[in-house]
């Protein structure tokens, strides 16, 4: 009996890796009004949403996301803000991996995780003048109109 | 036009900014760590911002740190806490707990419970007594383990991560054959 859950367990745990396969991280807090569009699908933001690579975060004038993702960096994104998810490559098991956010407006804090710490310069922030590099940190964005 | 925005506090309406703020570790003594900033199309460096609340505006030929003045209090309040890590421990050659391990099992059955919407990824782990391939089994049995433990007791863990790294990633440097309990061990992140 205890045989047969474990390996029940087992096959649940691959067959879970495997559908979770795409999620780069997760909303874990919402305020206000926020939405992540994928591709031309707009979701409300709501937590334990998982991400995928392009999705695009958005907040209104009183909208807030709280997010974590696999490499264990934390975003918090700000009011009237719009964010990228561009690219997100992690492998949890060498921690090699590369991450590019793109923010056209608004505020964005970012916690660095093991991405900007194994690799250097590997995480980075795209604005519409400037590409950041986070070599280990806690920052903001901003980009007002 | 520039020299207006220059002229003034930035935050004033009717002026297009981008700026960068390096604000102080989370953990207090940590180091700030960098922020380097990039020309977009060479990536060549315009400079970085090295000590925490300094901030720079972007756009620019150059960086040019400055003290930062902005409160960023209500843009961190929706920053996620950092993720919390469980280390068990188990009997040798088993998928056992050790009893000092109950504890923290019980710690991570309330973590798990006081935030279902956590990522949680669940990674075993073996000495290195016994073969590698063998190792590699008994390592995801181990994270297996965990795993239905947390099952059992209905929490919400249907997504998990589960993984076994064998041998590899040795807690405690030794060389093959050596039996080391620190090394016996299943490590959960919850984010």
């Amino acid at each position: 009996m205890r045989a047969t859950l474990i390996a029940g367990l087992l096959m649940a745990a691959s067959l879970s890796t495997a559908a979770a396969a795409g999620e780069i991280g997760r909303i874990k807090s919402v305020v206000g009004a926020a939405s992540v569009v994928r591709g031309k699908v707009v979701t409300r933001a709501t937590p334990g949403l998982l991400l995928q690579v392009s999705d695009v975060l958005k907040t209104g004038p009183d909208g807030r996301i709280g997010v974590t993702f696999i490499d264990n960096s934390r975003f918090a994104v700000g009011p009237n803000s719009q964010v990228a998810l561009t690219q997100f490559d992690f492998d949890d098991t060498t921690h090699a991996g590369r991450s590019l956010t793109t923010i056209n407006r608004g505020s964005l804090a970012i916690v660095s995780g093991q991405i900007a710490k194994e690799n250097r310069d590997a995480m980075r922030v795209r604005t519409p003048t400037s590409v950041l590099a986070a070599r280990g940190t806690r920052f903001v964005v901003q980009v007002s109109p | 036009m520039l020299a207006a925005c220059l002229a003034f506090a930035s935050g004033l309406w009717g002026c297009a900014t981008e700026r960068v703020a390096l604000l102080p570790a989370e953990a207090p003594g940590g180091s700030a760590g960098a922020v380097a900033v990039l020309d977009p199309a060479t990536g060549t460096e315009r400079g970085q911002l090295t000590e925490a609340n300094t901030e720079t505006r972007l756009g620019g030929a150059q960086v040019r740190p400055r003290p930062s003045t902005t409160n960023y209090d209500a843009l961190l309040s929706a920053m996620p806490p950092p993720a919390q890590v469980f280390t068990l421990y188990f009997v040798e050659g088993t998928t056992d707990l050790t009893p000092d391990s109950a504890p923290t099992l019980e710690a991570l059955r309330r973590a798990v419970a006081a935030a279902p919407t956590s990522d949680i990824q669940i990674t075993g782990y073996t000495d290195t007594t016994g073969d590698p391939a063998s190792n590699d089994k008994l390592s995801i049995d181990r994270a297996v383990q965990i795993r239905a433990a947390l099952v059992q007791d209905g929490l919400p863990v249907g997504d998990a991560r589960v993984t076994g790294r064998g041998q590899r990633d040795l807690r405690v440097p030794t060389g093959p054959g050596v039996s080391e309990p620190l090394n016996r061990r299943v490590e959960v992140i919850v984010r």
